[in-house]
């Protein structure tokens, strides 16, 4: 101040005439001044408050935090480190699918280290992938904790300790593995740093893992790997954004394997993308399309005492109200159900809805499960989309799969519980407990509504959109299924669902294969067709005839056994060209 | 410190050297010590990545500051109204270069140093402020016609910036040159004005504010209630500066910090690093620096003969206090977090160029302080 007094005199002298104007800036100087003295008075008093005053109250006190653990935390956030009893998980053959290993870390507390240079050479003998020089780097760091090497081998654990040094140490931790990686991590899930499973069966059955109980899956590691593999051919074959599958047993609804790609290597969770992490296989919903042909067509033999010989009018599109139903596969004429089915006509599913009727399709949708959240083992459920109100036009498009929403495991299950002979079943993937197969009494669909379908699943592969199916001797049958996706509120026909779904063997249903791949590209070999019958069926074909030689399933020899599922409908097909 | 060279004498460079403000200078360095050291921990004791090129950065602002400091005042006055209007120029191009295909990109590029026309246009603004009021008096002050120039001259880099988005800068320039025209002699009711208007926006603020800037208020507000999302930095922040207690656990002993609890420890959050291991007197120690520095700028204003260099040495040590307020405020948890650095400390080249080209102006009106700019 007294400065700024003495300046001021001699600013005074200089310029008098001013010094009114001079005399307003000093006294503003000295307000500014004050005014930033204050803050930082404010920030002294606040300083004091978080560091002496507010400390006493901090809800964690981090000075108790042990340093060793808190290192261990921060630099193992990649990979789980587990309770040491979380128990292991199997698929059903016993092939382990997650397990808890101790693995020991050595750490150096470089204060307690006496003879670092003799040490750093002990350690680079034991450990020949450490160089001399870092080693040494980190024992004469002055820190309490310098980690040297993680995860090492017991019987090296034994050489260091001869070494002699008190300043050497080890951390020892649990960690999850999962040995199958990538592939079964949309089932088995995985875990954070705390134990807590974040998905799949981790999740769902983490305190049951805590305890240290086991679990067995319904899931056939082997299969898991075919189906994979064969999804993947499809998804990387038509540059598709992503793909997903599922094997299910028709008769109990045990899933033997479940894909949605792309995935992630679960020790590295954190790594993983948005579009890796999502499970498709049942969280995604999607318009599935013509694979809900099934569906109304069971609907439509449960509800109505015809014949197969029962006709429709395809000949022009139907129009509802502003909607207009057309054929992709357009035969522009009268069409028996059969070849409804075959060729997939859009008309001719939306006339079977029609005739059953709103009450009963939708009754019967709820039956198979359709509209409803799956009860499910793995947490991370979708709920389906449902029009909401159902109006007709919804029971049309209904029909041939636009306009309700679900998950692929939906529509296995569906599926499974029709030409299993009619008996609902819902999709499982934690094996019981007794180990026995567990039934059901449900019946959706009468013996011979599930014969029929059974039919005309086969009569796809052997004579409709479904051909690249077949496997010779498997007596394979399904329905393709390729469905816009709705972009901005719109059909966009560049962006597909293409799948399909097969059952095997057709005389006796035994598995159902659900594969659809998202927005694939029509490729040169393929005539830039990306349809279902294209991408998806070709998949199944190869699952199939993997499978079954990993199952030991013989093939039907050529012609021993009469093929009487195609055979038995072609009376009432009059084209016999395969349309594609 | 003081010169005892006749007015009109023409200095030479050495004399310009000699007389450069090196208590200053000594005062910059050491807080950029402090910075060194900083980084030096948050690196876990490594020169790398950040200490070393943090230091070589501090080398080459500090020569650009010196050649500032010994070019003569009279040539910045000269300059600054072409200076002003390329630093608007400059903002228009990233705009423009902004929304054309290179991303959102916010600065040119010099190779060494990525530079930001926001950061340049603090201290053009108040360059122009500067030159603006040299020449007005206290009648002048009171016309409103008189204001509607330098309101300009601060509303159009506002404007510009706001594009970007970047309000944590737009206010930083509106606060500076509300802190100058206050210094040249505004009316005390336009602040009066200003502050009331300023609470009936608030409101309609809050309507245009985007989401992650509306979550930070709240956030701020009340920081627990999210305390793993967004109220994580300042829960952290808290934690690792109440933790340090009066004396801190020492260097390189701060485990909050660099066990990777707080984020940004190297940038925006290196005052709580900084205040971990040094605890409260350290915390202090830094913060008496930073005054210190401010009272010296003051100084050099209060010692200027002539408005320019009154008012521009006060712009900028204003400006760069400013700087040390939101960044401090920010991390003690008094101000929502805006991802402010800490000048000279913070790891980053931007702000140090910045705050070093103010320092070399500064410095420019203490050594100049007898030349006559003209009117």
């Amino acid at each position: 101040m007294m400065a700024m007094h003495r300046l001021r005199r001699n600013a005074i002298k200089l310029e008098g005439e001013r010094s009114s104007a001079l005399d307003l800036a000093h006294g503003r100087l000295v307000l500014i001044s004050a005014f930033f003295g204050l803050v930082y008075l404010v920030f002294a008093i606040r300083a004091f408050d978080l560091a002496v005053i507010q400390a006493f109250e901090m809800p964690y006190e981090s000075e108790a935090v042990d340093v060793v653990e808190v290192a261990d935390r921060a630099e193992t956030q990649e990979v789980s480190v587990v309770a040491k009893g979380r128990a292991d998980i199997y698929d059903r053959n016993g092939e382990l699918l997650a397990t808890t290993l101790k693995t020991s870390s050595l750490y150096a507390d470089t204060h307690l280290i006496f003879d670092p240079e003799n040490t750093a050479r002990q350690l680079v003998k034991i450990f020949p992938k450490l160089s001399y020089g870092k080693v040494l780097h980190k024992l004469q760091s002055g820190r309490r904790f310098e980690w040297i090497e993680r995860n090492i081998h017991p019987d090296k654990i034994e050489q260091v300790m001869l070494i002699g040094e008190p300043g050497l140490d080890f951390k020892e931790s649990y960690r999850r593995f999962y040995p199958q990686g990538e592939s079964t991590v949309h089932m088995v899930g995985y875990g954070d740093i705390d134990a807590n499973g974040l998905a799949g069966i981790e999740r769902s059955f983490n305190n049951h893992l805590n305890e240290g109980r086991e679990l067995h899956l319904t899931m056939d590691v082997r299969l898991q790997h075919i189906l994979r593999r064969e999804i993947k051919r499809s998804v990387d074959k038509f540059e598709a954004k992503a793909g997903a599958g599922v094997i299910m047993d028709v008769t109990n609804g045990e899933i033997l394997a479940g894909v949605s790609l792309p995935d992630f290597d679960p020790h590295y969770p954190g790594g993983a993308e948005k579009d890796e992490i999502f499970n498709m296989l049942t969280l995604g919903v999607y318009e599935l399309g013509s694979v809900f042909k099934i569906f109304s067509t069971a609907a439509f033999f449960e509800n109505k005492n015809v014949p197969m010989s029962v006709t429709f009018d395809a000949s022009e599109p139907i129009k509802v109200g502003r909607h207009t139903i057309r054929d992709y596969h357009a035969e522009n004429r009268i069409l028996t159900a059969p070849e409804v089915f075959m060729h997939s006509s859009n008309i001719g599913s939306a006339l079977m809805g029609q005739a059953v009727g709103t009450e009963k399709l939708r009754a019967f949708y709820k039956d198979l499960g359709l509209l409803d959240t799956i009860d499910f083992e793995v947490r991370e459920v979708a709920k389906p989309l449902v029009p909401q109100p159902w109006r007709e036009i919804n029971t049309l498009t209904a029909s041939y799969g636009h306009g309700v929403s679900t998950t692929p495991l939906h529509l296995a299950g569906a599926v499974a519980s029709i030409v299993n002979g009619g008996y609902a079943v819902k999709p499982k993937l934690v094996l019981d407990e007794t180990g026995e197969k567990s039934s059901t009494d449900v019946r959706v669909v009468s013996a011979e509504t599930a014969q029929r379908i059974r039919q005309l699943l086969r009569l796809v592969v052997t004579e409709g959109t479904g051909s690249k199916a077949d496997v010779k001797g498997y007596r394979v049958g399904g329905k393709t299924g390729t469905a816009e996706k709705i972009v901005n509120g719109k059909y966009d026909n560049k962006k597909k669902i293409s799948s399909f779904v097969g059952v095997f063997p057709m005389d006796a249903p035994q598995y159902v294969i659900y594969i659809m791949v998202d927005e694939p590209v029509g490729q040169k070999d393929t005539w830039g067709y990306a349809t279902g019958g294209w991408v998806a069926a070709p998949a199944v074909a190869r699952t199939v005839s993997s499978m079954a030689s990993v199952l030991g399933i013989p093939p039907a020899a050529e012609g021993s056994a009469p093929d009487q599922f195609g055979e038995s409908l072609r009376q009432f097909v009059s084209t016999r060209e395969v349309s594609q | 410190m003081s010169s005892s060279i006749s007015l009109q004498h023409e200095q030479s460079i050495f004399e310009r050297l000699a007389n450069l403000n090196w208590l200053l200078f000594l005062l910059i360095t050491g807080i950029a010590c402090v910075g060194f050291a900083a980084l030096y921990s948050a690196a876990g004791g490594s020169l790398s990545p950040w200490a070393s090129r943090q230091m070589a950065r501090f080398g080459v602002a500090a020569f650009g500051m010196i050649i500032i400091a010994i070019i003569d005042i009279k040539w910045w006055y000269r300059l600054t109204w072409p200076l002003f209007f390329l630093g608007l120029f400059l903002l228009l191009v990233v705009e423009i270069m902004g929304h054309v295909g290179m991303g959102a990109q916010r600065w040119i590029d010099l190779g060494f140093i990525k530079l930001q026309p926001s950061e340049l246009m603090k201290i053009v603004v108040v360059m122009a402020l500067a030159r603006y009021f040299h020449t007005a008096t206290l009648e002048d002050m009171r016309r409103i016609t008189f204001l509607v120039i330098p309101v300009m001259v601060i509303m159009a880099p506002v404007g510009l910036v706001l594009l970007q988005p970047d309000l944590g800068t737009s206010l930083m320039i509106i606060m500076a040159g509300a802190a100058m025209f206050f210094m040249a002699g505004a009316s005390i009711w336009l602040y009066i004005g200003g502050a009331i208007a300023v609470a009936g926006m608030i409101p309609i603020a809050w309507h245009f504010m985007r989401d992650y800037q509306k979550q930070r208020v709240l956030t701020f507000l009340d920081p627990e209630r999210d305390p793993l999302g967004a109220g994580y930095h300042i829960t952290q922040s808290k934690i690792a500066l109440g933790s340090g207690g009066l004396e801190g656990k020492g260097f390189l002993e701060g485990t909050q910090s660099r066990l990777n609890f707080l984020p940004e420890k190297q940038t925006d959050f290196i005052f709580t690093l900084w205040a971990e291991e040094f605890g409260l007197i350290g915390g202090v120690l830094l913060l008496s620096l930073f005054g210190l520095v401010f009272l010296y700028g003051l100084w050099i204003s209060v010692r200027g003969r002539q408005n320019y260099m009154r008012y521009l040495a006060l712009g900028l040590s204003v400006n760069f206090s400013l700087y040390v307020f939101i960044n401090i405020a920010m991390v003690m948890g008094l101000i929502p977090v805006v991802g402010a650095p800490l000048p000279l400390i913070s790891y980053g080249g931007t702000s140090m160029l910045a705050v070093m080209i103010g320092f070399g102006l500064m410095m420019s009106c203490s050594i100049h302080q007898y030349t006559k700019v003209s009117r």
